[in-house]
């Protein structure tokens, strides 16, 4: 028990290791000791999802978890979607659709979709409306999101058929 | 140069520069900068929305390990004398001066290297206060004895507020006033006389960057690196605070997370400033989502609007009241109280028109300008009176509209004649993507729909001025300096694309150069849709400049005409290796004539927005719950030079005007904020986007003194979206709303009302 | 948000020893959504937070053998039972309730005993629970107690559970013949925390409801159950006479305040509105279970 503690995880594919203290949340140690500029802090109430980031696959509110936690997971950010200049199909259709105006809370959105796609490859619009629902876009991009998370749903089901 | 001949781009929906970082998440904002030694500031702010300070107790604050410092208005004006900032009053101290007039006002600030420590220490802060009577109500305030101000000081830092006074005694920051033709005497003859307020609610901006400012002051010169909208009013206005030249005082922004009018002129920059100064180290602030809401809000409005019509229904005489509710501090309300008066009588044709527009104190967070400089509040007032105004001379509602409109040519309420501003195309392009001839269902059982329409328009902040350098490399590639800042609306993209129109480039090659007072030239600020206009302007024109420097180096080096020697192998003959450049320069003022004692002018603005909107409504009449099924926006944008990123403008702008008309609303209890978080204030999600939702500009329109025809368009869908919807309310139930925001429970109280049986309001 | 001490025990016994019996700045941690919250806008500033994720007699969620209720262990995620096929058809109105539930990454930290413990009014599933006939096992360094969720709540983010005591699982019948609906009415926005919630259960018989179980939230200081709206619908046939009569029962007997998301009175007309169509709605078997 104690206020700090050194914790080792994956990051990105890559073993990681961190001393964080208690109170720390995921966002602010990715931001702080990783450098990482993908999950930013808005709402800091777990709504608006720029924070997004994967814990064992599943997203979380960077903003609203404690790093302490992640000692022997795995964790992943929109940083590591890219790989050698190629884009992730999602990050692909985000730009093919126009998904995005200031781009501040892109990076969450990106990580959303990827998730509902995991779990629903081919949504319809009610699915992917409330699935969306906690990310939110002032600039209000959201009829070019609708539109890039068809476009995403398809290049996947490209991708996987080829 | 690059032999590729691009299309026009007229037809160009050019993919964002910076597209890759954005969806890759390493695009830099300031949200994310970090300087070597920097201190993070936090604030410690009233409880009180007015009052005066008796005492603030640091102590255990500063006791705090980790703690570097607590800084007061005592501490800042050793550095800064007379610490009071703000582009139309010098009015706003940089921490509370003895006294606080709003309730989230700063009071002090908490220095120390780790954010977190910082937000503790300013949790042990205490102050004492005298409470004062304090005044919220903008009517109330006209007339209060109350004052929020002792004293009322003019900045006369922008052209059209040079003749700012203030009204000594008063609330009133400003009295706009228009006087055209004789309104009495037509009101006196006229037919039939309607009058109606109306009122608008205070909102919030909501950029998901909220406001962060870095100060970094060394040696008598400060570089800020910060989240503006409008780097060169910062640099001036600082300057003016240290009593440095401009070239001490350096501004760096990068991509901006939002702005939407909010993150104009100082914000956190004197601030960090002044923290910076006292501290000797580079001091951070970045607010929370929850402490936007005590920065800078859009203003409520009480509008109270008079008509004069003859016995055929045209409007002979319309008188405007408007009071605008600017909260403690001035910021730029007095611009919105001109801007959004001048244009208050709407898009029609009336020879007498009365315009009295005010700007008052209050004791509420600040209002300044929010995508629209106030035209939208104004057309929810005069749209909705337009309906009423039909349905009383039992006239068709376009029909009213058409027969009262402004047409090209005719002198609107200030003197200004209208040009190329395509009103009449932008409802018809409406009323077509509405059906609006063909049968419509007004529901069954109980749901009851309706639709309605409104048109509107605006007048630009004038007289302003851009410029522009691109600057040609010796192999050809090419780069330009701006000072208009990219914070989503595709400027960055817009402005290479002009460029490379003029340069025959590819748009996709250009380097722009994002704004760095060292280093990019002046602009007036990326505000009120000027800068395709104007900053579009300066480019057009310094591109022509470097064209014709190519040329004039062509011939220097006696090349025959139409050589098309690609420019690497022209410098390496001029030069004798790889080397020098060619700059091309561009500055661009927008003609102007200043308004007479009666506000008029034939030059009061270099262009005009125009919006019309179409809304259907479903209405649950035993709740009161409402959808918005269908939404259509239209929008005259001259020629839209990349069509794609108009359309992004013109639907996110009809949306966050959708969230001001139906969910947003700043809720105060006593002078306190009750809902300042996302969890409470509702800004609009995927949920709330019509199933139907059509945003579309104008086709073939045109703007004769615009960079190839192009106008501005970021706000022209905010202006007549609220009254399309409440006149689609009216239209459904037969009640009228005059409140923003509609919600359920305002229709279901206006029914009961309507009914007799008025629902009992809580205690 | 203040530094703190983290522990996380692997046995409930250590929990208790950890967590002590005094009130005071040591709190049991679930998947911390509420907490968090609470702690960042310094509303709560705990010395201790003692994680129950490594505790593995509080997960797992399963179908008794017998098939007449289901044990879901207190740190089960949302998500888990959102994806759960057993749930969605043994439970189809806790799979229904989750789908405007907060949003996805909430509802995969967020647990259901979490989520009992905190007593917020505006939550979405204790009406649920409650209205279900659920049972709340309590355990502590004394023993452990079963409580009926809708005995759980004492008021305005007040349970019974004291200080050391933990929320172990709750069990929750299988009703056969019964179907439930969970109406979350929002007024501010289409997502947004509920101005009222209700859940509706209806063992019908043809057109008469045999049996009812009525259970109103967010409105309310603590999720209630209408036990006169109840007694006035009990054997009656569906009617919209009927209906009327329930809702001035509801009304007569809970105490609605007004707040921003809406007027007492206009609370009232939602109560009114909503509790008539939700049981229309569920008599229309729309919803089953």
């Amino acid at each position: 028990m104690s206020t700090s503690r050194t914790i080792q995880f994956t990051l990105n594919g890559r073993p990681a290791t961190a001393d964080i203290a208690a109170n720390e949340t995921i966002v602010d140690m990715l931001t702080n000791r990783f450098e990482l500029r993908g999950a930013r802090e808005s709402c800091g109430q777990g709504l608006c999802g720029c924070c997004t980031v994967t814990v064992d696959g599943m997203a979380v509110s960077g903003c609203l978890s404690l790093a302490w936690f992640l000692d022997g997971k795995s964790v992943e950010t929109v940083e590591a979607l890219s790989k050698g200049g190629v884009l992730d199909p999602v990050q692909e259709a985000f730009i093919e659709a126009g998904a995005f105006q200031c781009g501040f809370c892109t990076p969450g959105f990106i990580m959303m979709v990827r998730q509902l796609l995991d779990a629903h490859p081919d949504p319809d619009e009610d699915e992917v409306r409330h699935y969306l629902t906690g990310n939110l876009c002032r600039c209000s991009a959201y009829p070019e999101i609708m539109d890039a998370v068809k476009l995403a749903a398809a290049k996947r089901k490209r991708a996987s058929a080829a | 140069m690059s032999a590729i001949t691009p299309p026009p781009f007229a037809s160009r929906s050019l993919p964002r520069l910076e597209a890759r970082e954005k969806v890759t998440g390493r695009i830099e904002y300031t949200h994310h900068l970090k300087l070597p030694g920097m201190l993070h500031g936090k604030i410690f702010r009233s409880t009180m929305p007015h009052a005066k300070i008796k005492s603030i107790d640091t102590t255990a604050a500063a006791a705090l390990p980790g703690v570097y410092q607590v800084v007061t208005i005592d501490d800042i004006r050793k550095v800064i004398p007379n610490p009071y900032y703000g582009p139309a009053f010098h009015d706003q101290p940089i921490l509370a001066d003895g006294k606080v007039r709003f309730a989230g006002e700063p009071v002090a600030v908490v220095l120390a290297f780790d954010k977190k420590i910082a937000e503790e220490a300013a949790g042990l802060i205490t102050a004492e206060y005298e409470e004062l009577p304090a005044v919220f109500d903008e009517i109330e305030a006209m007339t209060a004895k109350v004052l929020v101000h002792d004293e009322l000081k003019p900045a006369a830092t922008f052209a059209d507020l040079k003749y700012l006074k203030g009204k000594k005694g008063t609330n009133i920051a400003l009295d706009y006033q228009l006087r055209r033709g004789d309104t009495e005497a037509a009101f006196a003859r006229a037919e039939h006389v309607f009058e109606h307020t109306f009122r608008s609610q205070q909102v919030m901006h909501v950029p998901m960057e909220p406001f962060v400012s870095v100060a970094d002051w060394q040696d008598g010169h400060l570089t800020l690196h910060t989240a503006s909208q409008g780097p060169s009013f910062v640099r001036i206005e600082i300057a003016r605070l240290l009593g440095l030249p401009e070239n001490k005082v350096r501004v760096k922004v990068p991509y901006l997370g939002g702005g939407f009018g909010g993150k104009l002129y100082i914000k956190l920059e004197a601030l960090v400033t002044a923290l910076s100064m006292v501290a000797e180290r580079p001091v951070k602030i970045s607010l929370t989502m929850d402490e936007q809401f005590f920065m800078v809000t859009r203003h409520p409005c009480h509008f109270t609007i008079k008509s004069g019509l003859d016995a055929s229904g045209k409007i002979i005489a319309r008188h405007c009241e408007v009071i605008w509710n600017g909260g403690a501090y001035a910021d730029i309300g007095p611009r919105v109280t001109q801007k959004a008066g001048f244009t208050s009588a709407g898009p029609y044709d009336i020879d007498n028109v009365t315009i009295n527009s005010y700007a008052v104190y209050t004791n509420r967070p600040p209002c300044g300008a929010l995508r629209g400089f106030g035209a939208p509040q104004t057309a929810w007032a005069y749209e909705c009176h337009t309906d009423m105004i039909a349905d009383a001379l039992k006239m068709d509602r376009v029909e009213f509209r058409r027969k009262n409109m402004l047409r090209e040519g005719r002198p609107q309420a200030s003197g200004t004649p209208l040009r190329d501003a395509e009103i009449e195309r932008a409802m018809d392009h409406v009323l077509d993507r509405m059906n609006w001839s063909a049968p419509f269902d007004r529901g069954s059982g109980n749901i009851k729909r309706g639709r309605g329409i409104g048109i509107g328009f605006k007048g630009i902040t004038s007289p302003t001025t851009s410029v522009a350098i691109v600057n040609l490399n010796a192999d050809g590639s090419c780069a330009l300096y701006i000072g208009t800042v990219d914070m989503g609306q595709g400027s960055d993209t817009v402005m290479a694309q002009i460029a490379a129109q003029v340069l025959n480039l590819d748009p996709a090659s250009i380097k722009v150069i994002h704004p760095d007072t060292d280093v990019t030239p002046y602009d007036m600020g990326t505000l009120g849709s000027r800068s395709t206009f104007h900053m579009g302007n300066a480019v057009r024109i310094a591109a022509e400049d470097a064209k014709q420097k190519i040329e004039v180096l062509a011939r220097e080096l006696g090349l025959p005409q139409g050589a098309n020697l690609p420019l690497v192998d022209m410098m390496k003959q001029k030069y004798g290796m790889q080397a020098g450049n060619i700059i091309g320069t561009g500055t661009y003022l927008a003609d102007y004539e200043k308004p007479d004692a009666q506000g008029q002018t034939t030059k009061g603005t270099p262009f005009w927005g125009v919006g019309a909107a179409g809304a259907e409504v479903e209405i649950d009449i035993e709740t009161g719950a409402i959808k918005v099924t269908k939404l259509v926006n239209v929008a005259d944008v001259g020629v839209a030079l990349n069509p794609k990123a108009v359309q992004q403008q013109l639907s996110g702008a009809g949306i966050m005007q959708l969230g001001f008309t139906l969910t947003e609303n700043m809720v105060f209890r006593d002078g306190q904020l009750t809902n300042g978080s996302l969890a409470d204030y509702k800004i609009p999600t995927l949920l709330d986007m019509p199933k139907s939702f059509i945003n579309e500009h104008v086709p073939n329109a045109y703007d004769a003194h615009g960079p190839f025809g192009a106008k501005g368009g970021g706000e022209s869908t905010t202006i007549a979206l609220s009254p399309a919807i409440g006149n689609a309310v009216a239209d459904a139930l037969g009640i009228r709303i005059y409140d923003l925001p509609i919600t359920p429970e305002a229709i279901f109280r206006a029914m009961q009302e309507a009914k007799g049986a008025p629902l009992e309001e809580d205690a | 948000m203040a530094a703190l001490e983290i522990a996380e025990p692997e046995k409930l016994d250590d929990a208790y020893t950890m967590l002590g019996t005094e009130e005071g700045s040591i709190r049991p941690m679930g998947g911390g959504t509420a907490l968090m919250l609470m702690m960042k806008a310094q509303l709560f500033k705990p010395s201790k937070l003692v994680s129950l994720r490594k505790i593995e007699a509080l997960t797992g969620f399963s179908l008794s053998v017998d098939a007449s209720h289901i044990r879901i262990g207190a740190m089960t995620t949302f998500s888990e039972l959102e994806q759960s096929p057993m749930i969605a058809q043994h439970l189809p109105v806790v799979t229904q309730t989750m789908k405007t539930l907060a949003n996805v990454r909430v509802r995969n930290v967020a647990t259901v005993g979490g989520n009992l413990a905190h007593g917020d009014p505006h939550l979405d599933l204790p009406p649920v629970w409650s209205a279900l006939g659920a049972s709340v096992r309590i355990v502590g360094v004394d023993g452990e107690r079963v409580v009926p969720a809708e005995e759980l709540f004492l008021g305005y983010y007040e349970t019974v559970l004291a200080q050391g005591e933990l929320i172990a699982d709750i069990s929750v019948p299988v009703r056969p013949g019964w179907r439930f609906f969970y109406a979350k009415v929002t007024t501010r926005a289409e997502h947004d925390w509920p101005a009222l919630g209700l859940c509706v259960g209806v063992r019908a018989e043809g057109e008469v409801i045999a049996d009812v179980s009525l259970v109103l939230s967010a409105a309310v200081d603590k999720p209630t159950r209408l036990k006169s709206a109840e007694a006035a619908l009990r054997g009656v046939a569906l009617s919209d006479a009927a209906l009327a009569m329930a809702a001035d029962a509801a009304l007569a007997e809970v105490h609605i305040e007004g707040d921003g998301r809406g007027s007492a009175a206009y609370k009232q007309q939602l109560l009114r509105v909503h509790l008539g169509r939700a049981i229309k709605h569920v008599m229309q078997g729309s919803a089953s279970a």
